[in-house]
Parts: C-alpha cells; sequence; structure tokens
C-alpha cells in the first residue's frame, strides 16, 4: 500500500485544485499577468504590427495600397534627407546623453559623499527634482529668452563689454538645440548616477585612503568605475529623450536642426505619406529595442554587488 | 599640519555642484522673472513689475479648461499606471513564466521609444478601428507608455523587500488576497505613491504623444504650444508660474507626508 | 509519525538537472521530535525544510503529514509554522499586530473575540520573555526581540510542527547560547515537533533528538547526535561535525566491523568501521582530537611526530602535530593544566583507544 502510493506522482491523489499549491501558483500568476498582457498586447504590439503592415505599403495619391515591398525602408535608409536626419538625431542623442551625464557628475558625487546627513540629501534631491515639474515648453522657450540676439546673456554680455554687437551663434543652432536638451534631461542624469553612487559604502573610500590613494586616484580608480551603471542607466534615458524629441528643434533649433520625430509627424500630417513614416517608426522602434537589449547587457556586466 | 579633507567634502566639488544646481534653476529664474514683466515681449529691457499677465491667465477660459482636462487626463494616467503596472511589477518579480524576458521588453520599451513613435503607431490603429480623438484617446496614449514608471518603481521596491514576509504570512494562513492587502500593498505603498507623482508630473505635461492623439479638447501644454507657435507673451510664463508653484507645492507637501511612513518601513 | 518525506526531489529552473537541490531526500521525523537537517550553504537543507513548509514544491516524492499526503498542499493549508532566517516580521505592523496577525486572518473568524486575541497575544510575550512591548514596531526592537517576536507569532496558533530556517544565524555568540537554551526549553514545555536547520554543528549537537547531515542534495547520515558524533559513516560527516583527523591509507583487513588500516608510512592503526570492505580498498581512519594522547616522546610510542604549532584555546590546548614519515597534521586537544610541557618543535608521542577510531571508506 505505501509503496503504491509512494510510486504515484505528487498531486494525482489530491483531488480538489483548491488545496494544490503549485495550481493557486499558476491561478495567481494569470491573475496578475493577463490584465496587464492584454493591455500591452492591444496597444503596443497590436498598433506596432499596424505600423509595420503600413511601412510595406505605397500611397497611391491619397490612398493606401497594402503591399509587401522593403520599398520605404530602402527609401527611409538611404534616400536624402531621411539617412542623414537619422545620424543627426543619433548625434543629438549621444551629445545630450554625454554632456548631461559630465553636467550631473560633480553634483550626485557631492549628493552620495559631501552630504552626511539623510535630511541634506533628501532636500538636494528635490532641489534636483524641482526645475523638472516647471512646464517643459515654458523652459525650453526660457532659453530662447536666454540666449536671443536681444536675450539676457548677450545683454549681459554687452553691458560687461566683452562683446561689441550681439552673438548669433548662440541662437537657432545645433549649439542651442543639444544645450537645451542637456539642461532639460540633466536631473535624470543626476538622479541616475546619484543612486548608483550612493550604494558605494564609505568604507571603501577610506580603505583606499588608507592604502595610499590619493583623491584623484580614489576617483578614477573606484568611484568611476562603480559609477558606469548609473551613468549607463542615466545616458540610455537621456539619450533617448534628446534623439526622440521634437518640441526644442522646432524652438531653438534652425531650419537644418529638424530630428527624426519632426519628419515623421510632417511625413503623417503634412505629405500624407503614412507608408513612409511608418517605416521609419519602425526603424526607430528596432532601434530602440536593440538600445534597450544593450543597455541591460551592459549593466548587467558593469554591476557590482557589495 | 593640514587635516586632510575629508572625502566628498572638497572645495571645489561643494562649487561645481552648486554650479550645476544653479544651471538648473536659470530658465525657471528668467521663467518667473518675465511673468511680472510689463513689456508684451518675453525679453529684455524689464519693464514692471505688473501682474497684468496673471489677469490675462486669470481671464483665459481656454487655458483654464486645458488645465482641468490636463489634470484629468493625468489622473487617468495614474489610473492606467497602477491597474497595469503593479500587476505587472508582481507578475515579473514574483513569478517566472515563458515569454517573461519578452514581456519584460515590451512593457519597459516605452522608456526609450520616442513618444511620438508611440503616437503614431496607436494613431494608426485608431483610425483603422474608428475610435474618434478624445481626452480618452490622450490617456489611452500617454498612459501606456507611462505604465513603465510605475513597473519599474515597484519592482525594484518588490526586489528590496523580498519574498520572506509574504511567505511567513502566508505560512500563517493568510489567503492570497491577505496576503496582498495586509502585506504586499503596506510595504510597497510608497513605491506606488511616488510613481503616481511622476505619472501623473508628466502625463500633466506630456507634449509629443498628445501632440498626435488630441482630439478637440487640448491639455495645457497643447494650449501653451499654440500660443508659442502664434504670439508669445508673458502670460506664457504667468501660467507656467502658477502651475509650477501649485505642482511645487503640492510635490514637496506629498513628499513630506510620505517621509515618515517610507523610513520605517524602509529600515 | 508526525512527518514522513518520501524520496523527495526538487530542482530549480535552469539549475544543472542531474544535481538537484534535493536528492532523494528521505527522512522519517518522530512526532514530537526535535530534528536538525545540517550541512554547509548549498546542501539542500533549506529547501528541503521549505517544502516540508510548503513554500516549495517538489519535482517527485511525497510528504506525509501524519499519514495525509500534503505534498502540494499550499502552504497556508499546513499547519506547520516556519521561523524565517531575516525574521520575517512585518515591519508596518506593531509587535502585537505581529502576534495577533495568525488570529486576526479570515480562516479564524469568529473564533476569537477582541479581548481573547489580546490575551493570546500577552500569553505569547510573555512565554517569550517580551512583556510590555506589543506597542513597539520592529524596527525599534534589537535582533534578539525579533527573533522572539517571530517565535511567538509562529507559535499563537498553537501549530503541531514548527519549522526553523537558520533562525539564529544573525544573533551574536551570547544572544545564540541563551536562545538554544530557550529553544530546548519549549520544546520540551510544548511538546510539539521541532525541524531545525542550521550550518552549525554545535547548535545542532547540542539541541536535538535526531540530526540528518546532508551534502549535495542528499542525507548523508540520520541519526542521534552521539551517533552522528561518535560513529560518523561517512568521512563528510565526519570532517563536517567536530574535529576529526583524516588519515588516509589502505585496508589491510577488516572482519566483524573492526578494521585494520595501513598508512603510507607503514603503521598500521585499528578501528570500527560502518561495514566490512574488501582489503586493500582505500579508506580513512578518523580520530577525534580530544580522543587522541599526546606526551613527550618516549621509546615505547606507536605514533611518533612533532609538534607544529601550539594554541591556547581556553579549556584546552590546540597541538598540530607531523606524524613521522607521513604529510599530514593530526590536531590534539589536551585540557588546560594537564600532562607535561610541551612546546612547538618537541618530538612527541601519540596514542588512542581502538575504540575511539572510525575507518570508513566512503
Amino acid at each position: 500500500m505505501k509503496t503504491t502510493a509512494a510510486a504515484r506522482a505528487p498531486g494525482t491523489d489530491l483531488s480538489s485544485a483548491g488545496t494544490d499549491g503549485r495550481a493557486l501558483a499558476r491561478r495567481r500568476l494569470v491573475l496578475w499577468l493577463a490584465p496587464p498582457m492584454l493591455w500591452f498586447t492591444a496597444f503596443m504590439l497590436v498598433p506596432y504590427a499596424i505600423m509595420f503592415f503600413y511601412s510595406l505599403g505605397s500611397m497611391d495619391y491619397v490612398d493606401f495600397v497594402p503591399g509587401f515591398s522593403p520599398a520605404n525602408y530602402v527609401k527611409a535608409l538611404t534616400a536624402e534627407p531621411y539617412p542623414d536626419v537619422l545620424l543627426k538625431s543619433t548625434v543629438n542623442g549621444l551629445l545630450t546623453a554625454l554632456l548631461s551625464s559630465v553636467v550631473a557628475f560633480p553634483l550626485a558625487m557631492w549628493m552620495a559623499f559631501g552630504l552626511a546627513s539623510p535630511r541634506r540629501r533628501a532636500l538636494v534631491s528635490i532641489l534636483v527634482v524641482l526645475p523638472w515639474w516647471a512646464s517643459y515648453l515654458v523652459k525650453v522657450y526660457a532659453w530662447k529668452t536666454i540666449l536671443g540676439a536681444e536675450g539676457v546673456l548677450n545683454t549681459a554680455l554687452m553691458a560687461i563689454g566683452l562683446v561689441d554687437e550681439p552673438l548669433s551663434v548662440l541662437l537657432y543652432n545645433r549649439f542651442a538645440v543639444v544645450l537645451t536638451l542637456t539642461y532639460i534631461f540633466t536631473p535624470f542624469a543626476v538622479l541616475s548616477i546619484y543612486a548608483q553612487l550612493e550604494r558605494i559604502p564609505r568604507s571603501l573610500v577610506e580603505a583606499a585612503r588608507n592604502l595610499g590613494a590619493t583623491d584623484g586616484e580614489i576617483f578614477r580608480r573606484i568611484i568611476l568605475p562603480i559609477s558606469v551603471p548609473g551613468v549607463l542607466a542615466g545616458a540610455v534615458i537621456t539619450f533617448s529623450l534628446g534623439f526622440g524629441d521634437f518640441v526644442t528643434p522646432s524652438l531653438v533649433g534652425g531650419p537644418d536642426d529638424l530630428m527624426i520625430t519632426n519628419l515623421v509627424v510632417n511625413l503623417l500630417g503634412v505629405s500624407m505619406d503614412r507608408p513612409l513614416g511608418s517605416a521609419i517608426g519602425v526603424v526607430v522602434i528596432a532601434f530602440s529595442v536593440l538600445l534597450l537589449m544593450a543597455a541591460n547587457a551592459a549593466e548587467r556586466r558593469t554591476q557590482v554587488r557589495f | 599640519m593640514q587635516r586632510p579633507v575629508e572625502y566628498g567634502r572638497q572645495g571645489w566639488l561643494r562649487v561645481s555642484a552648486l554650479v550645476v544646481l544653479g544651471f538648473l534653476y536659470v530658465p525657471i529664474l528668467t521663467m518667473v522673472v518675465f511673468s511680472f514683466n510689463e513689456n508684451p515681449v518675453i525679453g529684455l529691457p524689464l519693464r514692471g513689475p505688473t501682474l497684468d499677465w496673471y489677469r490675462a491667465f486669470i481671464d483665459n477660459e481656454d487655458v483654464l479648461e486645458s488645465i482641468v482636462n490636463g489634470a484629468m487626463v493625468a489622473a487617468g494616467c495614474v489610473c492606467l499606471g497602477v491597474g497595469f503596472g503593479l500587476p505587472a511589477a508582481i507578475a515579473l518579480d514574483r513569478h517566472e513564466f515563458p515569454g517573461k524576458a519578452f514581456f519584460r521588453r515590451v512593457v519597459l520599451l516605452p522608456i526609450v521609444l520616442p513618444g511620438v513613435i508611440t503616437g503614431v503607431a496607436l494613431l494608426n490603429f485608431l483610425v483603422l478601428v474608428s475610435i474618434p480623438l478624445s481626452l480618452w484617446t490622450i490617456v489611452l496614449g500617454v498612459g501606456t507608455a507611462l505604465i513603465c514608471i510605475t513597473v519599474t518603481e515597484v519592482f525594484a521596491r518588490l526586489q528590496q523587500l523580498g519574498r520572506s514576509q509574504e511567505e511567513a504570512a502566508e505560512n500563517l494562513g493568510a489567503t492570497p488576497a491577505e496576503v496582498f492587502f495586509r502585506v504586499t500593498l503596506p510595504n510597497i505603498s510608497t513605491a506606488l505613491w511616488g510613481s503616481a507623482l511622476i505619472t501623473y508630473a508628466i502625463a500633466f505635461d506630456e507634449l509629443a504623444v498628445t501632440y498626435l492623439l488630441t482630439g478637440r479638447d487640448n491639455t495645457l501644454p497643447m494650449a501653451l504650444w499654440s500660443m508659442l507657435r502664434r504670439e508669445a507673451t508673458p502670460e506664457i510664463n504667468a501660467i507656467a508660474t502658477t502651475v509650477f508653484a501649485a505642482s511645487a507645492v503640492v510635490l514637496v507637501a506629498g513628499l513630506w507626508l510620505s517621509r515618515g511612513r517610507g523610513e520605517q518601513v524602509q529600515s | 509519525m508526525a512527518l514522513e518525506l518520501v524520496d523527495l526531489v526538487k530542482a530549480f529552473p535552469g539549475a544543472d538537472a542531474a544535481h538537484p537541490a534535493v536528492d532523494r531526500v528521505s527522512l522519517t521525523i518522530e512526532r514530537g521530535s526535535f530534528v536538525s537537517l545540517i550541512g554547509s550553504s548549498g546542501c539542500g537543507k533549506t529547501t528541503t525544510l521549505r517544502m516540508i513548509a510548503g513554500l516549495e514544491f517538489p519535482d517527485r516524492g511525497r510528504i506525509l503529514h501524519e499519514g495525509r499526503d500534503v505534498t502540494l498542499v499550499p502552504t497556508s493549508e499546513r499547519g506547520m509554522r516556519m521561523m524565517f532566517q531575516d525574521y520575517a516580521l512585518f515591519p508596518h505592523m506593531t509587535v502585537g499586530e505581529n502576534v495577533a496577525f495568525g488570529l486576526r486572518l479570515r480562516r479564524q473568524r469568529g473564533r476569537h473575540t477582541a479581548g481573547e486575541i489580546d490575551r493570546l497575544v500577552d500569553e505569547q510575550l510573555e512565554r517569550v520573555h517580551l512583556p510590555g512591548l506589543r506597542g513597539r514596531k520592529p524596527a525599534e526592537l534589537s535582533g534578539g526581540q525579533r527573533q522572539r517576536v517571530a517565535l511567538a507569532r509562529a507559535l499563537i496558533t498553537d501549530p503541531e510542527v514548527l519549522l526553523f530556517d537558520e533562525p539564529l544565524g544573525a544573533l551574536d555568540a551570547g544572544l545564540r547560547r541563551a536562545m538554544q537554551f530557550e529553544l530546548k526549553r519549549l520544546h520540551a514545555e510544548l511538546g510539539k515537533t521541532f525541524v531545525y536547520v542550521t550550518h552549525d554543528q554545535h547548535e545542532a549537537l547540542a539541541m536535538s533528538d535526531r540530526i540528518a547531515v546532508m551534502h549535495a542534495g542528499r542525507v548523508l547520515q540520520y541519526a542521534t547526535p552521539e551517533d552522528i558524533y561518535f560513529t560518523p559513516r561517512t568521512r563528510y560527516v565526519a570532517r563536517f561535525v567536530g574535529s576529526a583527523n583524516l588519515l588516509d591509507g589502505v585496508l589491510v583487513d577488516a572482519d566483524r566491523r573492526v578494521g585494520r588500516v595501513r598508512l603510507p608510512n607503514g603503521s598500521v592503526i585499528e578501528g570500527s568501521a560502518p561495514e566490512d570492505a574488501p582489503a586493500g580498498t582505500r579508506v580513512a581512519a578518523v580520530i577525534r582530537a580530544d580522543r587522541i594522547e599526546i606526551r613527550p616522546a618516549g621509546s615505547t610510542d606507536a605514533v611518533r611526530g612533532t609538534v607544529q604549532e601550539r594554541l591556547f584555546l581556553g579549556t584546552h590546548d590546540e597541538f598540530l602535530v607531523r606524524l613521522d614519515g607521513l604529510d599530514a597534521d593530526v590536531s590534539v586537544h589536551r585540557p588546560t593544566g594537564t600532562g607535561g610541557a610541551i612546546s612547538v618543535g618537541d618530538p612527541v608521542g601519540l596514542a588512542w583507544q581502538p575504540e575511539n577510531v572510525r575507518v570508513l571508506s566512503e
């Protein structure tokens, strides 16, 4: 009797499903997973699939003709101005990510190491986040006010006699676009780098000092390597936001500074070329997926455990 | 002998940190100062001070309406974030299932995907199934894209929390619902509030997705956008300053209120 | 029979399927006994305990509780309470709310009045020596106090079986000792079945009725503390429990569970063996450090060596002796203040009784 019972697989002698712990766990999983899965399928995956479908078709004057042709992708990647703009957006994204990381680092360092009390750290964190709560559009416009020919900066420069006539290189060009994007997204970089630096135990710095390291060496050989995942996490966000922005270029950029998202909006709104717009959209989605995967891999490789 | 400076307390570090912090406030200061400037163009010279632009704002019914619209849209986005982000985070952290890596990637994609692309994709979809554009479609688009905020925040808190509390509750005889409401939820409530706050702020200020999915009713960024493109007067600064001040008060008050509880739960 | 584990197998997804975390574990745990599962980290002891608790489910095998198959019964339905390694107190509840948690659940609704619950909570807090702390939050308690709250919380629903997952791991040495006595007292007082997981062999020896020594997912030996200590069945058990010296050699002959081992230097050691292996088997002679007599070298000594190190350990001195003609050190414990003076570098003679030697082939 005992041996036959033992030979049976577990679960077979349990009648009611309500007392089966594994079934219970499965039911719980379905309960949590089903709603978000259905939602994301309906309102993300299906729209992306539709976008993909459009990208393979073509336009006959104002009517969409379904098809199965890579022509739009070829156009998106080879016909000017698209590859050029795609490259320019990427460079702008990279510059935004790089500059905001550089600008953010000293502030994050100071928060993590220079502020001893948690109260002060919380206070400075709030001060970092607060500007980000002001209207994005108005902040971008504020840079226009600052950088313009009769703007705050030029007026100040002329008042102290540093320049004789207003500098026109400040506004309506790439410099203004990248500066503004960097400004807008720096808080993300600060918080992300700070979150990583905060994890570094103080004893690490003390041990390094005890071993004879100078402050510079501590920074280069301890703080900087450990900070990499935080810098990367911040850079991925700032890059994406900079890459995909369409407001800043149209407010403070020149006519040549339009980015890829401006083109997509124009293709859909003005030119009514939905297939080409969709193809660029799919290219950007693919690009983003790759970026996310690369960021994940890099994070895993560079993250340290304490 | 000179006493060595504690690491992180070097003078140059503090100065550069404060310079960066100042940099973050330069445009804010510009925004505030010019909201009181009599000059009808946003710019120098300074004349004034005046409250005219605030008066214009209060009389501008379109803008007031757009603020109410935006507040409702943002609230809707928070509901989507909590309603779908919380279960998604729990499924991702507490369970194993086939396709988990793919699911995670889909959920987190909006973090790196430009809003315009999200908007275009959804616009195609909505046109195809002939759903008319309205404030609801903005909630759908913006809210879906922002679910990732709740997912990442709650997921991080769940990881930090570990499973033993839930296991202990279950071991003491709690049903799944009791485990969730009496143990899990109280422990992640600060993360949930935090993500709701962030979601609300981003949704209230969102332009890219909104631009594509808006119907007849506008949200505040849309109203400002059209004002900026027509003729920008300091009324814009007055509006933004008022909204900023209100959000700052709410934000600081909210953080203050949640602080005490958050500390206790985390220690 | 309170608990019976039959051929439990559990492999975690993604791990090596050929080496499951728990590999064909079978144990019978008497009602009211105190059983410890010991082994180094990763040996499968915690996974076994979690399967008993219903927090994990085995891939194969069964768990019987009082003859009832509970293999797949969720933990909430098992009536076995677990003490977690990190205590798992609910930080948002007071001590009193934590302890009362099990009584305030839906399944208990209507069984106790609020006054009764209050009384029971006080009673449990009294039992674990924490009266008057019910209003505190867990964050305001010391490690030892948290541990007692977790214990009170587990005891309040009067479970038949209590499971412990290294509950004393985070406490300092003094507190650990105190809690060991405390748990031993509670066990005697309550008469409940205790299953206790630890990596500390002293703790297991001190408290248990029976000990299961686990290694690589398997139970190597399941016996009383005395048996585990004095008659280990495998080299791993001998090494893991207490400080045993293992001298490798070849079996000369074995008869009626007495084996003779030849060491590489030619000397022969006699001892008891769990089974009679054929001559020529590679075996180890196992001798506990406190069962070896050490004295300044004399002409009659069969085993000789040179003292390499001497450590003063309070109650005893520990000598590390390099045996002549052998590439092996033997550790010897001698009660402080007995015998003649021995210093590092001295030639010494070692002696022991054959009944204190185990000859193990596994």
